[in-house]
């Protein structure tokens, strides 16, 4: 019989409780490298969330600002001189700031934004009520709203100003903060900044045209893209550094489970592989059975991985809406080179045991 | 019946420990991966308790007893405060109040040509008490000028005298200051009177000290009643609102992290107990042989957690400090501080854990055949 023995592969499936313990591990391990992936991406998206709604093909912002969180202040006349520039086909002032929220004891930083009614740069999708129309009401994000029980009708306090709640937009929440919406007015009165607007939304329909036209003319206008771009160049500078250490301790969990798990294998097999070795079988062979077993529980923390991920990924969701968690094949394509770089890094301890292991174990009693 | 062996060698044998310890690799490596997963709880609890002191650091540092904000506003950070510039004479006038300065304050960004930072800029009095903490390098700003954070300057490339990009104007750098950028954002002072020519007279903040012998609460009433229309805090008072809001925001994601950590956590501690007591059966039988009841082979098991969750939560705190350190050093704005707090919520936690991990050894160890002691070793 020519055939090998695939003794890595039998060594391992030999307790199957143990082989569950440690796959569910290293499944959870990477399961949290796709979540904070997947968070990442999510976050990415949801810093265009304005931008990519609005409907706005141009955003002009007070001089050397780039970003609409940047707290700008430009003159209400100017939107009028906006308006007016060849190509223009509407523009509108808005005024957006976060705010701080108190709601059943939590504090909550939402985004406010103060349009004019039936202009755009409102909520861009109602899912209850309707969007508003006088300066005491508001617009809540559902997924906010439904978290704190509140409902078309309620009255919210900002900033010690009452609102009534006139609806509920959807597609509007954040992973930290959420979109509120009222008037325009109403914002000038809260932050005590009549005659100012933050930005202005311009469409039009020859985009670079018209920017550079209001360039010349002096303001600071920058596309969509542009915009969006430079909100998640800030929140790239802000998460990025968390989720990273993050990472990395998740794939070290990782790497010390499966070699946890493939050494132990190993020491209680150490007779069976001294037999093996007695036999004639070179360190190599040894070491090669090492590395087989991490990469069976790569292999198979990898696909646990993945089925948790999309597990926790409904749970959280389901409990937690503001999470956007994304997947894709590119977020795979890293947790699997992950898994393959934990197997080979964890295969560093079993096999170094195999390497030195001494023939003689084989005839040691057990 | 009575004992035999001196007093000095009844002494009972560590079977649990000795048995975890055996094999130091796979002890190294059963700690390690239970370390790790709490590493995770500890670090994410470390990087908002950080950003909880990063936010209400210049509060802290301010010499302040009170701080008055608009109505329905207590906190500075995602916060908008509008007050009329006359309201600092009338906090002043206040008996009991020692002194109060205008504080001007907004969240924008500053740039360069190499770079832009979210940045609070306050408008401040360069002679007053508002100031930062302490100078790294250069002076207070004088007209046209701007104290820049020292971690913020280097990022988008400037030094003093250099220029940097303030509400859309240029400022010359007069001078740097330490501990003003925060994972969130950094801090640039401007004087209040660049201030109010770019955004206008109205002053967000009043801070104001207590003339000795005058309680903070005492204060606050007084000038609570002086301006029915605005919030008047302690800054203890303060400083606990604007921490909480980096608590609250982030409170989800720490949920999340933290059952993951301990799911990890089991799920390696369950894997450790289950090896270790289907490796010494053999020895639980001959313990039950020579009269150990279940409750004694149980105790074993539950040291061996015991020992696993506080050997790892130790390797856990110390790695989590080290980390913290390193993190810091590569990315100063990034505070990770490990408090005793963190640290105990996540032994409770892994003790939670390390119980529910001993289940399955348990139930295993509790029905072993004292018989199988004489058995012969397969």
């Amino acid at each position: 019989m020519k055939g090998r023995i695939p003794l890595a592969r039998r060594n391992l499936t030999a307790d199957r409780r143990r082989l569950l313990a440690s796959v569910t591990g290293v499944g959870l391990a990477v399961m949290l490298i796709l979540l904070l992936d997947g968070m990442w991406a999510g976050i990415k998206n949801q810093t265009r969330l304005y931008t990519d709604k609005a409907g706005a093909d141009l955003y002009v912002l007070q001089p050397g600002l780039r970003d609409l969180h940047d707290g700008g202040v430009i003159p209400v006349v100017d939107v009028d001189q906006i308006r007016a520039t060849a190509g223009v086909d509407w523009a509108e002032g808005v005024r957006g700031s976060h705010i701080i929220l108190e709601l059943h004891g939590t504090k909550l930083g939402p985004y406010l934004v103060g349009s004019n009614p039936g202009s755009p740069g409102g909520a861009w999708s109602i899912s209850d009520g309707r969007t508003v129309r006088a300066d005491d009401e508001i617009v809540l994000d559902s997924v906010m709203a439904n978290r704190h029980g509140i409902r078309v009708g309620d009255q919210i306090d900002v900033m010690d100003t009452s609102f009534k709640v006139v609806g509920l937009s959807s597609d509007t929440s954040g992973f930290m903060t959420s979109y509120v919406f009222t008037t325009h007015a109403a914002t000038d009165r809260l932050f005590a900044a009549s005659g100012t607007t933050s930005y202005v939304l311009v469409g039009a329909s020859d985009a670079i045209a018209v920017r550079d036209r209001l360039q010349t003319a002096g303001f600071n206008t920058l596309t969509a893209d542009e915009v969006a771009a430079s909100a998640e160049d800030v929140a790239s500078g802000i998460f990025s550094g968390p989720l990273r250490l993050m990472v990395i301790v998740a794939f070290a969990a990782g790497t010390l489970i499966i070699a946890l798990t493939a050494y132990t294998a190993i020491v209680e097999r150490r007779r069976e592989y001294g037999i093996v070795k007695a036999l004639g079988a070179q360190r190599i062979r040894l070491v090669g059975m090492a590395v087989t077993q991490t990469l069976i529980f790569a292999l198979l923390g990898l696909l646990s991985g993945v089925l948790l991920f999309l597990g926790g990924r409904k749970v959280i969701v389901a409990a937690r809406p503001q999470f956007d968690i994304a997947f894709s094949s590119g977020a795979f394509g890293r947790a699997a080179a992950a898994a393959l770089a934990m197997a080979l890094i964890a295969a560093i301890v079993p096999a170094r045991r195999l390497a030195k292991l001494d023939p003689a174990t084989a005839y040691r009693g057990s | 019946m009575a004992h035999v062996l001196p007093r000095s060698t009844r002494r009972r044998v560590p079977l649990a420990r000795r048995a975890l310890f055996q094999d130091r690799r796979r002890a190294a490596l059963a700690a390690g991966g239970v370390a790790a997963a709490l590493l995770l709880v500890l670090l994410l609890d470390g990087i908002v308790a950080g950003g909880m002191r990063q936010v209400t650091a210049y509060l802290r540092s301010t010499p302040a007893d009170v701080i008055v904000s608009q109505e329905g506003v207590k906190t500075m950070h995602m916060s908008v405060s509008s007050l009329p510039a006359g309201v600092v004479e009338e906090v002043r006038a206040v008996n009991g109040v020692a002194w109060a300065e205008g504080l001007h304050f907004a969240s924008t960004s500053i740039a360069s040509s190499q770079g832009r930072e979210l940045s609070y800029v306050f408008g401040y009095d360069p002679g007053g008490r508002l100031g930062p903490r302490r100078l790294a390098e250069g002076r207070a700003p004088a007209a046209g000028e701007a104290l820049v954070d020292g971690v913020a300057a280097d990022r988008i490339g400037v030094g003093v005298g250099d220029a940097v990009i303030v509400f859309g104007e240029p400022f010359t750098i007069s001078g740097l200051f330490d501990d003003g950028t925060s994972m969130i954002n950094t801090t640039t002072f401007i004087t209040a009177a660049d201030y109010v020519r770019l955004r206008g007279p109205s002053v967000a903040y009043v801070f104001a000290g207590a003339e000795p012998g005058t309680p903070d609460d005492a204060l606050v009433e007084r000038i609570a009643s002086t301006l029915p229309s605005a919030t008047v805090q302690t800054r203890d008072r303060f400083v606990r609102e604007e921490a909480a809001i980096v608590g609250d925001m982030a409170a989800d994601l720490m949920q999340i992290m933290s059952i993951v950590g301990f799911l990890i956590a089991l799920a390696v501690i369950g894997l450790t107990l289950f090896t270790l007591t289907l490796s010494k059966l053999r020895e639980h039988a001959v313990m039950k042989a020579l009269g150990s009841r279940n409750r004694g082979v149980g105790a074993v098991v539950l040291t061996q957690a015991v020992w696993s969750v506080g050997i790892a939560l130790a390797l856990a705190t110390v790695l989590a400090i080290l980390i913290g350190g390193l993190v810091g050093r590569a990315d100063p704005s990034l505070l990770v501080t490990i408090e005793a707090s963190s640290v105990l919520r996540a032994g409770i936690g892994a003790l939670v854990v390390g119980a529910l991990g001993s289940i399955v050894p348990l139930r295993r160890v509790f029905r072993v055949d004292p018989a199988t002691a004489f058995r012969r070793a397969s």
